[in-house]
């Protein structure tokens, strides 16, 4: 029914029939999705409000379940093993699949102890450790020029571009091998969400990346996969040049098109 | 233990200590409840309402004059209470909004919410009780008014702000002086939430012992004059309970069952009214 | 004509929103004057001296005050671990069929008149204290455990509600990192909370300060206070409980009046610090 295209590439994830429906609703927000994700590549979900787009992307980090009641059936593959089964650690999940949210959200404490938070989590205790990774993940997230001088510095005083930077090196440093961004710029101006974008298109290089964004020229610029939903169902999935050129689905074409969204 | 499972460990330990004191802190407040309906029930009789106060030992005692003074206090005191708080209320609202007057009386409204009822007490002493040389049920709705004041003006300024801008503008625009907008309006769009506030209000004095302890004091025999001393179910109650006489205890159990009963219903009658509007 | 109505309901809403004002300024006015007489025969010495005696016309307000501040400490110290397990069991625990009957139950049990609380304070839990640590059961440990009660539904409430304001972008965030509930709740709920949280017991210890009922049932009032809470005690409501309406002489009902005065500075001061350093104002948006 959905046109997917096939992915060649190493798959980091892969979605089989995945029914999603949250507590207490009528009806599914998700509708049997079957989707890979290419590893080490930018795929970008796209779709009108309510599409169920971030509701697929919370799947994968299994935030859903800090919500009781949901239910899920079906299957996300990860490194051999089903994501979604119950017995499944989430606490381990979480460190290999992070999560960059809609908001800025550091949190109240330093810079430093922001980005070393995932790894205190895991036990890291050793202070030159600690030091290396912070720096090495600031450098990545392109923010270690602005705040290597002042690592003490409360968090909060940061802009809000930096926040998102700040959060992205923090999710990075415990070196996860997916990030999920949930619009990630939607809460910037225009220069930030520019540096965001670039930060995504050079991690690639290192993790796999899935961005819900509700700017499709964002999703053009940034992505490899672009994948199209609507009202619960995955309609199309392709390759950003050919997916926004020449749509298969008609869809696709008039959400493209601004007929609806 | 790797340190992923040493945290899951510690955060399952203090998730069920702090569910512990949870189910200890319901514990001791169950006890309570239950010691009160139990004592309460077994005390209660038609006795209870028709009779007066009597020395201990006899058989045709009750609470009657405690009731219908507990009502006269409260009922005189809301009366008092209750237009003053949500007049100074709307002022804090409509008027005064975020001035330093406004912001200054709201500060010091909230303190004295929470400040000692029996320094009111002895405050009403001073300046009504001494003057007219005894107790008087005037001086114990006074101070039942003084406590309610700030009640009903909090929460009548939290009730009036939230109705929208828009709503006072619309009528402003056809031409309405503000004091119309405020009757006719704003009013009418905080209703429930006012009425909610007023009966929390007075719920709270309807509780109150230590304001009445040298205020209206007490009477054994029915008594409606306020300018006498008057019995109230609270401070009645404080009596009969210290009291070492049973039947008067057994009556002090009566007397809070009945308070009890009372101001819960207020409190649910004040959510219900709530949950209805939300419903709309 | 609508002009008059109209600066006429507008007098009328400033005037009895000041009356707020002038009833506070009246009240430590009235206070102060009534105590004038105390302050004048006793000096500081009122403060420090233990000696509580109406026939020899002696006030020293020392056991009182101490009484005061020692059996709220009491309450505090039993009262709010509880309080905080509560509040996080209510905010971040209970499954959501839980987390509203046990919340109104708790917003209920507060509204319980504390003279009950002292009630079944003296009867059901005295002989408690009796049998646990002998004496005669009435005494500041008795006071201080039935004041903890009485406070806990209020002090879970306003601690659950500072939890409550942390967002929950924020909280999700640290679990999108593999925080456990605790780690959540540690590093992240009550940091971002902390001000209110402190604020809040700070507000808690207020009240309980000024509390009368549930103490005067259970506490003694015996003007002597010792460091031994088997033992019964007084506090300032305790104290003007009981013999304000038995005093007789100008000096003795000044003795009270101060008294009554110093708990009233106490109270106001740790509540105003409460609320301007630690609570700020929330204000729903109109």
């Amino acid at each position: 029914m959905a046109t997917i295209v096939e992915v060649t590439e190493e798959k980091a994830l892969e979605v089989k029939n995945l029914t999603f429906t949250y507590a207490g609703a009528p009806a599914p927000s998700l509708k049997k999705i079957n989707m890979p994700i290419a590893k080490n590549s930018v795929t970008a979900l796209i779709g009108p409000s309510g599409c169920g787009k971030t509701t697929l992307l919370r799947s994968f980090n299994r935030m859903h379940d800090l919500y009781p009641g949901h239910t899920y059936e079906g299957e996300i593959v990860f490194e051999g093993r089903n994501i979604l089964s119950p017995k499944e650690d989430l606490i381990k999940l979480r460190t290999q699949i992070g999560m960059i949210f809609q908001k800025p959200t550091a949190f109240p404490m330093s810079i430093f102890d922001n980005v070393a938070y995932g790894l205190r989590l895991q036990g890291i205790k050793n202070k030159t450790e600690l030091r290396d990774r912070v720096e090495a993940a600031l450098k990545g997230a392109a923010i270690w020029k602005e705040v290597g001088e002042r690592l003490k510095d409360d968090a909060n005083g940061l802009s809000g571009g930096q926040q998102q930077r700040l959060c992205i090196a923090r999710a990075i440093a415990v070196e996860p091998e997916v990030l999920l961004f949930d619009e990630p710029t939607s809460a910037l101006d225009p220069i930030s969400t520019q540096g965001i974008e670039e930060l995504v298109t050079e991690l690639k290089e290192r993790v796999s990346i899935i961005i819900v964004t509700h700017n499709m020229q964002q999703a053009a610029r940034v992505s490899d996969y672009t994948g199209f939903m609507y009202m619960g169902d995955l309609i199309e999935l392709g390759r950003t040049e050919d997916l926004f050129v020449t749509p298969t689905e008609k869809l696709t074409e008039e959400y493209i098109s601004g007929k609806f969204g | 233990m790797t340190a992923v499972e040493k945290r899951k460990l510690v955060s399952k330990i203090v998730l069920s200590l702090s569910s512990l004191s949870a189910a200890l802190g319901l514990f001791f407040l169950f006890w309570i409840l239950y010691v009160l309906v139990s004592n309460g029930l077994d005390a209660l009789n038609w006795n209870v309402f028709a009779f007066e106060g009597a020395p201990p030992g006899y058989e045709e005692s009750g609470l009657k004059q405690a009731l219908v003074g507990q009502l006269i206090l409260v009922g005189v005191a809301s009366l008092i209470g209750v237009p003053l708080g949500v007049l100074a209320g709307t002022y804090l609202s409509e008027y005064g909004q975020r001035s330093k007057l406004a912001e200054t009386i709201r500060d010091i409204s909230d303190i004295m919410m929470s400040a000692p009822s029996i320094v009111i007490g002895a405050f009403v002493y001073a300046i009504v009780v001494a003057p007219m040389g005894h107790f008087s049920g005037w001086a114990g709705v006074t101070a039942l008014t003084i406590m309610m004041i700030p009640i009903i003006l909090r929460t009548t300024d939290d009730m009036l702000h939230l109705v929208p801008s828009t709503l006072r503008e619309a009528a402003f625009a056809l031409g309405a002086p503000k004091y119309k907008v405020i009757l006719q309006v704003v009013y009418r769009g905080a209703k429930a939430g006012v009425l909610t506030g007023i009966l929390l209000g007075v719920a709270r004095i309807a509780g109150e012992t230590a304001p009445l302890l040298f205020t209206s004091f007490n009477d054994n025999f029915m008594n409606t004059d306020l300018n006498e001393p008057m019995a109230s179910l609270t401070v009645t109650m404080y009596n009969y309970a210290t009291s070492p006489y049973e039947d008067w205890q057994k009556l002090g159990w009566a007397a809070a069952f009945i308070l009890s009963m009372f101001i819960l219903s207020i409190n649910i009658l004040g959510r219900i009214i709530l949950l209805k509007k939300k419903g709309k | 004509m609508t002009s008059v109505m109209d600066r006429l309901f507008g007098n009328m809403t400033r005037i009895t929103a000041i009356l707020v004002l002038v009833i506070v300024a009246w009240i430590f006015t009235v206070l102060f004057q009534e105590s004038t007489l105390a302050m004048q025969s006793f000096g500081f010495d009122f403060l420090t001296d233990e000696k509580w005696a109406p026939n020899l016309e002696k006030f020293g307000g020392y056991a009182a005050i101490m009484g005061s501040i020692v059996s709220t400490f009491l309450a505090m110290v039993l009262s709010v671990p509880v309080a905080i397990g509560v509040a996080i069991f209510l905010s971040e625990i209970a499954p959501a069929r839980l987390k509203t009957p046990v919340g109104i139950s708790i917003e209920l049990l507060a509204a319980i008149p504390s003279v009950i609380y002292g009630m079944w304070g003296l009867f059901y839990f005295v002989p408690i204290v009796r049998d646990i640590v002998g004496g005669v059961g009435i005494s500041m440990l008795a006071a201080g455990i039935v004041l903890a009660i009485m406070i806990l539904p209020f002090t879970a409430a306003v601690t659950r509600d500072a939890m409550n304001t942390t967002p929950d972008i924020l909280k999700e965030s640290a679990y999108a990192l593999g925080g456990t509930k605790w780690d959540v709740i540690k590093d992240i709920v009550i940091p971002y909370a902390k001000a209110g949280i402190i604020g809040s017991l700070i507000l808690a210890l207020g009240r309980a300060v000024g509390e009368t009922m549930a103490v005067t049932f259970v506490m003694g009032n015996v003007h002597k206070f010792s460091w031994d809470i088997t033992q019964p005690a007084t506090s300032i409501p305790v104290t003007l409980a009981n013999e304000f309406t038995e005093a007789d002489g100008d000096l003795y009902f000044s003795a009270l009046f101060e008294l009554a005065l110093v708990l009233m500075v106490m109270s106001f001061v740790v509540i105003a610090v409460s609320k301007f350093y630690f609570l700020r104002r929330t204000r729903r948006a109109s």
